[in-house]
């Protein structure tokens, strides 16, 4: 039987098709699960790309009382942290960092616009959103996204938080999402920087993608 | 004059001794105390230290404390899986011979509940306290922090 199989005139043909039909498949299947990954090259790390998250309307409060919508982040390159005013130590860096990182980039664009998410509403006021933002710069934007309601921004971009409260307590700590997340002018998330935050890697990372997704639509 | 020389051998027989109980004590050298200025409408603020341990006994940070605070808790920031959160410490250990260090990102002092806001200039007092009975009062600086400046 084996004699046979080796002698028979298909066994060559046949050999080659298998091996074209695995090396096709294993093509495929490497493709597919590469496109819904984050690009992971050192230029453009971080990116959501392809099929970047588009967000949809959502209504949060800004540092001034104002209605804050989708509309507010049409047309801008906007930087998003999450944190909340009562941590000490990384809110601080970070938003001392995004001072640096959009004190430059207003040299070269227009449409930049750095904003707070507060992921604790409950002390974290308007008004002492609104002391808290303007201590970094003047132009950020500070949010009170109500992290709970469906349609939040923190909801769509999927931040995770978690409250350490203890009863009586109201010196409790919050866990949250130590990245930093990018809205393009077409208010897709398009990118999250992780930790450790510098201003000239910010400064880079945001102008690889700028670059990339220029090119891209 | 051997009383005298009895006198001089054991005064110097104390002082050494003395000199060596001291070291061990308060081997403790605290430098580069620093707080970051902050939005004036903020309730926890942070300080940044230096802890030298020069003596040849282990000891341990176990309390800070200032009038101007209503307390002060020892914490070290913690970034895993791209989430930020805080973990409290009862105290700090401090080897013989050895220097740990409070710094951005990592260990730090909270302080809760400012009397009133901080600015640069200010001096505030902070006292430390170890597990061998020693109390150090020690001025911190007010500065900003490193990138908000250009």
């Amino acid at each position: 039987m084996i004699t046979k199989l080796s002698n028979s005139k298909f066994l060559i043909p046949a050999m080659v098709t298998l091996v074209i039909l695995a090396t096709g498949a294993g093509f495929y299947i490497s493709l597919k699960q590469s496109q819904n990954q984050l690009v992971q090259n050192n230029e453009t790390r971080g990116l959501f790309w392809p099929n970047p998250k588009q967000i949809k309307n959502f209504s949060a409060k800004d540092h001034n009382g104002n209605a804050f919508e989708l509309s507010n982040i049409s047309g801008k390159w906007s930087f998003i942290f999450f944190g909340y005013t009562n941590c000490p130590d990384i809110c601080p860096i970070t938003m001392s960092v995004m001072a640096n990182v959009y004190q430059h980039l207003v040299n070269y664009y227009e449409n930049i616009q750095i904003i707070f998410v507060t992921v604790d509403p409950e002390r974290d006021t308007t008004e002492k959103l609104s002391s808290y933002i303007s201590f970094f710069d003047q132009d950020f934007i500070g949010l009170s996204g109500e992290p709970a309601i469906e349609n939040s921004l923190t909801r769509q971009i999927g931040i995770p938080y978690y409250y350490n409260k203890k009863k009586g307590n109201n010196n409790y700590l919050v866990d949250h999402s130590a990245s930093i997340f990018v809205i393009d002018p077409k208010t897709r998330l398009i990118a999250k920087l992780s930790p450790p935050h510098q201003p000239e890697k910010i400064i880079e990372q945001f102008k690889n993608i700028k670059r990339f997704i220029d090119a891209k639509d | 004059m051997q009383k005298i020389n009895g006198l001089i051998l054991i005064f110097i027989i104390f002082l050494n001794t003395s000199i060596v109980l001291a070291e061990d004590i308060s081997g403790i050298d605290i430098s580069h105390l620093w707080i970051s200025e902050a939005p004036p409408t903020v309730s926890v603020l942070v300080a940044y230290v230096t802890l030298k341990n020069n003596s040849t006994k282990t000891t341990s940070l176990i309390s800070v404390s200032s009038p101007l605070f209503s307390s002060i808790e020892i914490h070290r920031s913690i970034v895993k899986d791209d989430v930020a959160s805080m973990e409290r410490y009862s105290s700090l250990t401090i080897p013989a011979k050895s220097t740990i260090k409070l710094l951005p990102g990592d260990y730090h002092l909270m302080l809760f509940n400012p009397k009133t806001p901080l600015e640069i200039g200010d001096r505030p007092i902070l006292t430390f306290a170890f597990s061998n009975g020693v109390k150090i009062p020690v001025k911190a600086h007010v500065k900003k922090r490193k990138y908000n400046e250009h």
